[in-house]
């Protein structure tokens, strides 16, 4: 089924606009994890990307884990992508101990090519869209002068949204609750966006805050 | 490693020989050397006193240096100091500098404020300046307006009073004519009086008389007038001719002097005759005295003075001639000037004629206007009395040669009451016309501008209705946008998931593993659970049982002791705690469990612990070995502390150190503990007071000193080595 859209839809082009959304959300995640400390800021790396400096993991469990878990989410998340079947990723950092659900960092993903006219698209410029990401990893580094500060240990999760059709493999992924954040104790702080030709991906910070 | 074990084995033995040798060589040999070593000791102190001498000097330079230094430490300080005071006002300049910066910028913004606001009312006033312009220029248009309608108005005005004056004139002559008629019926009234009445006859008789006697008089009264007019003319010529009388007695004047300068001149004219005649026979005689002898001669003479003299005449003749032509001129001239004074006398004169005949007319007018009041009147009075006459005559016989006349003036007196009705008639329409037209013009004007208006107030309703709605939609615009954050905010929160979504999670998560392994969780459950239900059994049956002991009376306290006794066996075999019959069996098996973990634990710690001490037993002999290799001593640790250093070169050469917490320490800078040198073994070179001394004593170097032994014992050994292998 995948396949067969992205070859109507000009294959080359959704190809590398999912590489690209994909690969944002690893160094989104990266720096998420890093900035809110969920891993001390020890383990990670400096990596060049997109013309700025970007933290990356050398924890081996984390590196394990986004390695080869991560990489088999991103893998999924990745077809999933390509057929248009997933709107949100959210990246959910919890209390270890209590288990209550302190942030959610959502990635809207919404497909804006209409696939009839692909085919006389002029296309965004990659320095464009590179610097826009580059807003979006900007923005989330200086989130933290704002949000609380977490003393407790965390832990954190990845849930993805998919519609019903999705094609899900069985065994690696289960259905599980959304990790709320009660109402009365949330906040959000809307930011940036940036969109290739065809994804247009939303950020989206919500919080506990308890005054 | 093996190597200095077996050196020293050889040492030892090589040492007993020694001392055989030392016996042995008690002489030059040794002395020589001895002295050799006493001239090395020698200068060495020497070279040591000079090393002293230069340290105390190097000491009392130190001190200088240090007091110096302090002396600059405290200056240092109190630039210092000064610095601080300085950095203090430079804050406070540079707050106060920022304070009034703030209210520069305050008063800026206030000022600016100020500015736009000035310029809003600015702006308006000058928008109320072009509506006032606007309005103005609107009244000029319609006062313009206003001013052209009247100016027609007028002139339609100035038409019809020209077309009534006309009207006027008319009915004048309708008047004389009717006055005319009047005259007739008066004659024919006379006429009528005269055969009826002789009262009347003499009244119309006393009115005609009236009527002549008031012409004759205005003929008079006009004769007058003219004959003042002429007076006038004539006075006024009077003075003109006065004038000219008067010229003309200047002229005679004149003319009376030039006579009387004549007179003179007749006489000269006489005595030039005289003067003539003798003169003649003068020239006669001259010309007798040129030309004596020549009567003719004579003839000619006088003929030539005759000649002269006619000449002379008759230019005196032509001379009077021209001045009698001149004088003839000045009387014409005279005439013509008197004629022109006459026609302007004249033209005077026509002037004021008709200036009178104009006062005349309007006189006339006047009166005439009064004779048509009179004559109304009259005619109305002669209605009264043609009424009663026609009664009177009905009432007596044979009136009916009158009746055909009567009923003629009736008729006519009808036709002009109808002609009166008929213009009062159109009158009254002409002036319902002029003043109806502009009115309704301008109300089809003022309708059409109403109309205007209305379509126009309603444009601007219509107008403001869309404007507010718009306004409306922005706001709605604005809320469904928060309302959008808000729900975007809610799928973020993770409280709302769209329809048609599901929400997923990688199940390898360690999240997921630790919090949703159902197995652990499940048996851990299960375990707490039955340590419940098993507390709780145990509950009960203390209950019942206090209640049994209760019921008993409670002095059985041996039975209890004994069920409490068989319960502690039943429930726990392995056990001969009494205690333990209280806890349940569930828990007992989880302390257990836990006591297990916590002992292999604690074994795999000691286990640990043991590797780690023969680690490092390990590690220390590898270290005192390398040492001992690299250094050549071999070194000892007691518990206390102490460390015992032996030399690999003679094993009686031991030393003692104790860690001490040297007063020097601190001097040195180091903070390291140093140690003291305690005691001594009965080995070691000879000259090891004087070493000790230097190195420990005033050098306070304990590597020096040892590696100064080190060398002195290898010296020796190696020597001995020699000898050994020598003998």
């Amino acid at each position: 089924m995948a396949p067969k859209q992205a070859t109507r839809n000009k294959a080359i082009t959704l190809k590398g606009s999912t590489a690209l959304v994909t690969e944002f959300f690893k160094y989104a995640v990266n720096t998420i994890l890093f900035q809110r400390e969920v891993y001390p800021g020890d383990d990670f790396n400096m990596v060049k990307k997109y013309g700025q400096v970007v933290l990356v993991t050398q924890d081996l469990a984390l590196e394990n884990y986004l390695e080869n878990v991560a990489a088999r989410i991103l893998q999924q998340v990745q077809k999933w992508i390509l057929t248009g079947s997933v709107t949100q990723l959210v990246l959910a950092i919890l209390a270890k101990d209590t288990r209550t659900t302190l942030e959610r960092w959502v990635f809207d993903i919404k497909l804006v090519e209409p696939p009839a006219d692909s085919k006389d698209a002029t296309g965004k410029p990659e320095a464009e869209i590179q610097s826009e990401i580059r807003a979006i990893l900007k923005q989330i580094v200086s989130m933290v002068t704002f949000l609380p500060v977490m003393q407790e240990e965390k832990v954190f999760n990845i849930l993805a949204y998919t519609s019903e059709s999705a094609d899900v493999p069985a065994g690696e992924w289960v259905d599980t609750d959304p990790l709320a954040i009660e109402a009365s104790k949330s906040q959000q702080v809307k930011m940036r966006s940036f969109s290739t030709d065809i994804h247009r991906i939303e950020a989206m910070v919500a919080y506990r805050y308890e005054e | 490693m093996n190597k200095p074990s077996a050196s020293t084995s050889r040492t030892t033995s090589a040492m007993k020989r020694d001392s055989l040798e030392a016996e042995l060589e008690r002489d030059p040999h040794l002395s020589s050397a001895k002295r050799q070593q006493r001239t090395q000791a020698f200068t060495s102190n020497m070279a040591h006193a000079s090393l002293e001498r230069r340290l105390v000097a190097a000491q009392t330079t130190k001190m200088e240096l240090e007091t110096k230094l302090r002396e600059k430490d405290m200056l240092i300080e109190k630039l210092e100091r000064d610095r601080r005071f300085f950095s203090d006002r430079e804050q406070e300049e540079r707050e106060e500098k920022e304070r009034e910066r703030a209210e520069y910028e305050e008063q800026t913004t206030q000022k600016d404020n100020e500015l736009r606001t000035l310029r809003n009312s600015l702006t308006a006033l000058r928008e109320e300046f072009a509506d006032l312009q606007d309005a103005h220029s609107s009244l000029q248009r319609s006062t313009s307006q206003t001013i052209a309608s009247q100016k027609s108005q007028i002139s339609t005005l100035t038409r019809q009073t020209a077309l009534l004056e006309e009207e006027v004139s008319q009915f004048k002559l309708l008047a004389d004519e009717r006055s005319q008629t009047i005259d007739k019926i008066q004659n024919q009234v006379h006429e009528l009086s005269t055969a009826s009445e002789h009262r009347v006859k003499a009244e119309e008789q006393e009115t005609s008389d009236m009527a002549v006697v008031r012409e004759e008089l205005h003929r008079q009264a006009a004769y007058l007038r003219k004959l003042e007019s002429t007076n006038a003319k004539l006075t006024s010529e009077l003075a003109v001719l006065r004038a000219r009388h008067t010229s003309i007695e200047v002229l005679r004047e004149e003319k009376r002097g030039l006579e009387m300068k004549l007179q003179p001149l007749e006489g000269l004219r006489e005595k030039g005759r005289q003067v003539g005649g003798a003169g003649g026979g003068g020239t006669a005689g001259t010309a007798r005295n040129q030309q004596p002898g020549s009567a003719p001669s004579t003839s000619t003479l006088s003929v030539a003075v005759t000649q002269d003299l006619s000449a002379l005449r008759l230019k005196h003749a032509q001379l009077m001639e021209d001045h009698g032509a001149t004088v003839a001129l000045l009387r014409s001239k005279e005439a013509e000037l008197a004629n022109a004074e006459l026609r302007g006398a004249e033209a005077q004169e026509s002037i004021e004629k008709l200036e009178s005949d104009i006062a005349l007319l309007n006189a006339k007018v006047s009166r005439s206007e009064q004779v048509a009041a009179l004559a109304e009147g009259e005619s109305q009075f002669m209605k009264a009395l043609l009424a009663s006459y026609s009664l009177e005559e009905a009432t007596k016989e044979g009136a009916s040669v009158d009746a055909a006349r009567a009923e003629q003036v009736q008729q006519l007196e009808r036709l002009l009451e109808d002609y009166k009705t008929a213009n009062a008639r159109l009158m009254q329409q002409i002036d319902e016309t002029v003043h109806r037209e502009p009115v309704s013009v301008t109300e089809e004007r003022q309708q059409e501008l109403e109309r205007e208006r209305a379509a126009n107030r309603e444009k601007q309703q219509a107008l403001d209705e869309a404007l507010a709605e718009s306004q409306a939609q922005l706001e709605k615009i604005e809320q469904l946008e928060q309302e959008l954050f808000d729900l975007g905010g809610e799928i973020a929160g993770g409280r709302h998931v769209p329809p048609g979504v599901r929400v997923l999670s990688f199940k390898d998560t360690p999240e997921l593993r630790l919090r949703d392994d159902p197995e652990a969780r499940l048996s851990a459950m299960e375990r707490v659970k039955e340590e419940n239900a098993a507390l709780i059994r145990r509950i009960e049956e203390l209950m019942g049982r206090i209640e049994e002991l209760q019921q008993r009376g409670g002095g059985d306290n041996d039975t209890d002791t004994a069920i409490t006794m068989r319960d502690a066996t039943d429930t726990n075999d392995n056990s001969s705690n009494n205690n333990a019959g209280l806890i349940p069996r569930e828990s007992w098996d989880a302390v257990c469990k836990e006591r297990d973990v916590l002992r292999g634990e604690v074994a795999q710690k000691e286990k640990r612990l043991k590797r780690l001490q023969s680690v490092f037993a390990d590690k220390a002999e590898e270290f005192k070995q390398s040492i001992a290799v690299l250094l050549g001593v071999k070194l000892g640790f007691y518990a206390s502390g102490q460390v015992r250093v032996t030399s690999l070169y003679d094993q009686d050469a031991t030393f003692v150190f104790k860690p001490a917490k040297a007063e020097g320490a601190g001097a040195s800078g180091t903070g390291t503990t140093a140690m003291q040198l305690e005691a001594l073994g009965e080995g070691g070179p000879q000259d090891l007071p004087d070493l000790m001394a230097y190195w420990v004593g005033s050098e306070q170097c304990i590597p020096g000193f040892l590696a100064s032994v080190t060398l002195e014992l290898y010296e020796r050994w190696k020597t001995e080595q020699r000898e050994g292998q020598g003998t």
